[in-house]
């Protein structure tokens, strides 16, 4: 750091050195306790800092502010089982599991096979498998 | 992470991302201000101004649940969005030019000491208007969004030794014609 590149930084960045680029505070602050250049050049930038800082803006209205809160997205919800513990989800699961093994076997138990339709089905197959009345009997060309 | 540091709103962001009703306020208190100042300062209008902060809002709600800290601020990245809606609506105007434009202070005011601070606030206004553009967002950037070198110089597309001479330039200029304010 030396006078020139001080008073360069001052004219850029005005007379606050926290607002100075971070890579150079220290250095800046360090040579200003050193320098009175440094300290003139500081005071100069802070006239045109106080300046500038009468140009305020306005507020931003209530009405804008509500409708922008309007404008946000609705919070995402989220299902109980999302916000159940892990314990609880790992037992709703084994839950999950035991009712649908019940459930098979209900249902496998239904669809057993019911010894009076296989009887009707081994009296169906039988005559299937017949010659049909005619066939067989024709005489065989000689 | 441009700034060096880890972002300061990417708490607060990810709580937005969740629908976090709490943190949308929270994100609204923190930045709204920052927004419409930025836009009247680029614009000179209020309510140009308030629609630009809320189209800024309405594009951060669609960004957050996406946000990835590490490549930028989300402060800079709303100050990107903010000056590029900015950046239209300056070019409308300009291809319309039948618009009537916003009230203008003349910047050559002679100086007053008796001025009331609105006044004064109003010549300023003025001069920094009468800066050529680039001088002018870095001055509205660097010194009253107060954002660093390296998020300036990122918003505006620029190097950072690029963005400190534009400033440079930029306050000699306002200091020469606001020399009786200090």
């Amino acid at each position: 750091m030396n006078a020139e590149r001080f008073r360069g930084l001052a004219e850029a960045w005005g007379g606050d050195l926290d607002r100075w680029p971070a890579a150079e505070r220290d250095q800046a602050r360090a040579f200003l306790a050193v320098s009175p250049d440094a300290a003139q050049a500081l005071a100069e930038a802070r006239g045109l800092d106080a300046a500038l800082d009468a140009w305020r803006s306005p507020e931003a209205s209530a009405a804008l502010r509500e409708r922008i809160i309007a404008s946000a997205p609705a919070p995402r919800r989220r299902s109980p089982w999302v916000w159940a513990s892990p314990w609880l989800r790992g037992a709703g699961l084994a839950a999950a599991c035991a009712a649908g093994v019940m459930a098979g076997a209900a249902l496998s138990g239904r669809a057993a096979p019911d010894p009076a339709g296989e009887a009707l089905i081994a009296v169906a197959t039988v005559f299937q498998g017949a010659p049909s009345p005619g066939v067989g009997l024709e005489p065989e060309e000689s | 992470m441009a700034g060096g540091d880890a972002d300061p709103d990417g708490e607060l962001v990810e709580r937005v991302g969740r629908g976090d009703p709490a943190a949308v306020r929270a994100l609204i208190a923190r930045k709204l201000p920052r927004m419409v100042a930025l836009a009247v300062r680029m614009l000179g209008d209020g309510a140009e101004a308030e629609d630009v902060a809320q189209e800024v809002f309405l594009r951060a709600w669609r960004q957050a649940p996406k946000w990835r800290p590490g490549a930028a601020r989300f402060d800079t990245w709303m100050h990107r969005v903010a000056m590029n809606l900015c950046y239209d609506r300056l070019r409308r105007r300009r291809e319309q030019p039948t618009a009537e434009p916003p009230e203008q202070v003349d910047p050559g005011a002679p100086p007053d000491r008796g001025l009331m601070a609105l006044d004064v606030g109003r010549r300023v206004e003025a001069a920094v208007r009468a800066l050529p553009d680039r001088q002018r967002e870095a001055i509205v950037l660097c010194h009253y969004q107060e954002l660093g070198n390296i998020e300036a110089a990122d918003v505006l597309g620029i190097s950072v030794e690029a963005l400190e001479s534009l400033l440079a330039r930029g306050r000699r200029t306002l200091r020469s014609r606001l020399g009786d304010l200090r």
